[in-house]
């Protein structure tokens, strides 16, 4: 018995068993640069990523919404207390309509009055949803924009209600937006109204926590979590969600964005803001305005040699 | 079947790409985009300990190699890791799969879980040492334990759909391997 069996496993010959073991080390050899030049590695993932993806999106869509009917279809069951609740709601939301007019006008009103210029160059980019990150120990999706329209890393994408996530890691056709809710990402917001500074921690939870706040004592359920713009990542005044308090007493957001069915997302271009570095000049009457402009200029070369 | 063997393990390795293509993709439909507190089995890993244990030339330590590194690539893993690991426990279970070819079913069973305990073990130990983000260790577990649940049923899907059985004395096939 003992013999037939060292006999049958032949063939797992002294040559596959080499062929093994140098698949190994050179996985692991990949695994060893990616923890060492992760930059290079990870644009060889998104091109990777850019070529196999959108081979699946003539699938992707209709498989998706075929599901999604589906799950849809067990909502029919109750579909008579669903239209109540509906009209219920319909009710408040003709409330609020009045009320979001009412305010619209206003802020018209005041815009008006203090000649407000909203930033030209913020503009945005949809994209749809094409995949998400297939394992529950991420959170990410991928859109179907890329570098063809311009996406760079790094610029916030949303959907219709607040801040999803980053661009990272960009193809020619797709860009990966690694969401709020990942482990890898960190935000710094603002908290309105107390102003505080924080940081926004993605633990692979609905409702991340916030990190480094100054004084949680001024902190309340409901406060708006704005991001802060510090680092000059994205720029100020996003809305990402609201504070809440875990029965464990820990500060989380309850995000604004609808995470359960992220669709279409808008990617905000960016282009960082134009920084002041140096101090300002001695402004001086004509007659030596010609001398104070060589003066700069000396000085400028002296700075930059 | 009137095929020939060499005709037929070309033809199972391309089933088992095909399969592997299509589990990867029903992973990436982007259906559930808030986070779980929950993981789903990893049957790409399940078919492939199964398979490796009843027809090991099937799945060659390359082609495997080649799946959980794409697999790694598009689900965001740290790349090549957890493909060499995979590569590791299959060429481990396929030594083992004579000797288990005369026990129960349970012993196989046994044997894979801790295969698998200790390549996600492994992994854990291996990326804490690095710095690298770790997943969750209660969700890797969890993943763990949702693979084991699901290997009888892809042994039992393999089996009987697929025709992936365990060498009998005799076989035509079994013979054809051994050249």
């Amino acid at each position: 018995m003992a013999n037939e069996r060292n006999h049958s496993s032949d063939y797992t010959g002294p040559l596959k068993r080499l062929l093994a073991g140098v698949l190994v080390l050179c996985l692991v050899g990949l695994f060893l640069v990616w923890r060492i030049d992760s930059p290079r590695v990870e644009r060889f993932r998104a091109q990777v990523v850019d070529r196999v993806i959108p081979n699946f999106e003539w699938a992707m869509a209709p498989v998706t919404g075929t599901i999604n009917i589906i799950r849809d279809f067990q909502s029919y069951q109750r579909i008579y207390q669903q239209n109540q609740e509906l009209r219920r709601e319909l009710q408040q939301m003709k409330a609020w309509k009045e009320a979001a007019l009412q305010l619209e006008q206003e802020n018209a009103r005041l815009l008006d009055l203090n000649n407000v210029q909203l930033d030209p160059r913020l503009t945005f980019i949809t994209g749809v949803v094409m995949a998400d990150s297939g394992s529950p120990f991420r959170q990410s999706v991928l859109i179907n924009v890329g570098t063809r329209d311009g996406i760079v890393d790094g610029w916030a994408a949303m959907d219709g209600l607040g801040l999803v996530g980053r661009t990272s890691g960009v193809g020619e056709r797709t860009a990966r937006v690694v969401l709020l809710t990942d482990t890898s990402s960190r935000i710094p917001v603002t908290i309105q109204p107390s102003g505080q500074k924080a940081l926004v921690v993605g633990d692979n939870t609905a409702a991340p926590p916030v990190d480094f706040i100054e004084d949680a004592d001024q902190l309340r359920a409901g406060d708006r979590v704005l991001t802060s713009g510090d680092g000059g990542v994205f720029p100020p005044g996003l809305a990402i969600g609201q504070i809440a308090k875990d029965p464990g007493g820990r500060v989380r957001v309850r995000l604004a964005a609808d995470y359960e069915r992220l669709e279409f997302l808008r990617v905000l271009r960016n282009y960082g803001h134009r920084a002041i570095t140096d101090p300002g000049h001695l402004i001086t009457s004509d007659p030596i305005g010609a001398e104070a402009e060589t003066l700069s200029e000396t000085t400028s070369e002296a700075s930059d040699g | 079947m009137g095929d020939t063997p060499g005709s037929r393990i070309g033809l199972m390795r391309s089933v088992y790409l095909l399969i592997c293509t299509f589990l990867t993709f029903l992973s990436l439909l982007p259906l559930e985009t808030a986070p779980r507190n929950w993981a789903g089995p990893d049957l790409i890993l399940a078919l492939s300990c199964a398979w490796v244990l009843r027809r090991p030339e099937f799945v060659p330590a390359p082609l495997i190699a080649l799946v959980f590194l794409l697999t790694g690539l598009l689900f965001q893993m740290p790349p090549g890791l957890w493909a060499a690991l995979v590569v590791i426990g299959t060429q481990t279970l396929r030594a083992r799969a004579p000797g288990l070819r005369d026990l129960t079913f349970a012993a196989e069973w046994v044997t894979v879980a801790i295969t698998l305990l200790l390549m996600t073990l492994a992994n854990q130990v291996v990326l804490a040492v690095l710095l690298v983000d770790r997943p969750a260790l209660t969700l890797n577990l969890m993943q763990v334990f949702m693979t084991l649940a699901a290997y009888p049923v892809v042994v039992i899907a393999s089996q009987f759909l697929l025709g992936v059985r365990k060498h009998a004395p005799g076989d035509l096939d079994t013979l054809a391997s051994r050249r």
